[in-house]
């Protein structure tokens, strides 16, 4: 055992000190992580205000407005006026009613007790059917002021 | 016992010394444990789920009007819990333009008629688009908008 050359003992060791080079790419990454944070997501939604004018707006049997009922315990229903649909029929549904509209605007009301998280999907089944306005029935709004 | 051997050769250690990277990235753990949190503006809630959420980096900036609507009904405007009949006047101080977006962080198992409460006092502020903040749903196959 004369030659044992490079063995365990002894010998320079040829590995790379990788421990600078470990802390340098962690601050990199943190470096990334900070300057790119996550984007809030969100559904648009409008509450139209009041008009100036007083005068009631003209009546049309064409607005579509869509309803979640129910008492939040028991599965809700949804209905579109007055035709009882699913979440899953929904978007099908509002593509063929809004498909030969110019104007893509819908209303959303919802029973006091419905969990926000459906009238969410409801909302964002209509952006995905290319409903471009959703507006928010509120009680004030049904109640003109 | 005259001559002692020196045998430090033997055994030096050719593995790399990991303590100071674990050091460093304890520290680093513990910093984005305390930054996280701060990154957040307004109240934290768990957010609704939806397939497809628009990009809203406007709820991210330093001015952004975020409400947040707890599970329980607590209203929080920014970081501070408010009374509901005082948020009107509270977003009307805070609106800088007309066509703000008032952004509304509520809780998936929040009642809607919380929600459509705050959307209405909001609204008697002068508001007339919300921004309904939900998370992506992490599912595979649903393509981002």
């Amino acid at each position: 055992m004369g030659m044992a050359i490079g063995g365990k003992s002894g010998g320079p060791t040829a590995d790379m000190n990788v421990t600078p080079m470990i802390d340098v790419l962690l601050v990199l990454i943190i470096i990334f992580m900070l300057i790119t944070p996550l984007t809030p997501h969100g559904l648009q939604a409008l509450v139209p205000q009041p008009p100036k004018d007083k005068t009631p707006p003209p009546e049309n049997d064409r607005t579509v407005v869509v309803q979640v009922l129910g008492n939040g315990s028991s599965p809700s229903t949804i209905k579109i006026n007055q035709d009882d649909v699913t979440l899953e029929t929904l978007e099908g549904r509002l593509t063929d009613i809004f498909k030969l509209r110019a104007e893509k605007i819908m209303f959303v009301r919802a029973d006091q007790d419905i969990p926000f998280e459906q009238v969410a999907q409801v909302i964002d089944v209509a952006h995905s059917a290319g409903v471009d306005k959703v507006g928010l029935v509120t009680k004030n709004i049904e109640a003109g002021h | 016992m005259a001559l002692q051997v020196r045998n430090e050769g033997a055994n030096v250690q050719s593995s790399i010394n990991v303590t100071p990277m674990v050091d460093v990235m304890l520290v680093l753990l513990i910093i984005f444990m305390v930054v996280t949190p701060m990154l957040q503006h307004g109240h934290p809630v768990e957010m609704a789920k939806v397939d497809h959420p628009e990009n809203m980096p406007d709820a991210d900036k330093e001015d952004a009007l975020l409400v947040a609507v707890q599970r329980d009904g607590k209203v929080y405007f920014g970081n501070d819990p408010v009374d509901p009949a005082a948020l009107t006047q509270k977003v009307k101080d805070k609106l800088a333009a007309k066509a703000q977006v008032v952004f509304v962080r509520a809780d998936k198992r929040a009642k809607y008629g919380v929600v459509a409460d705050t959307v209405d006092n909001i609204r008697a502020a002068g508001v007339d688009q919300i921004g309904l903040l939900t998370d992506r749903k992490q599912t595979p196959g649903a393509p981002p908008r």
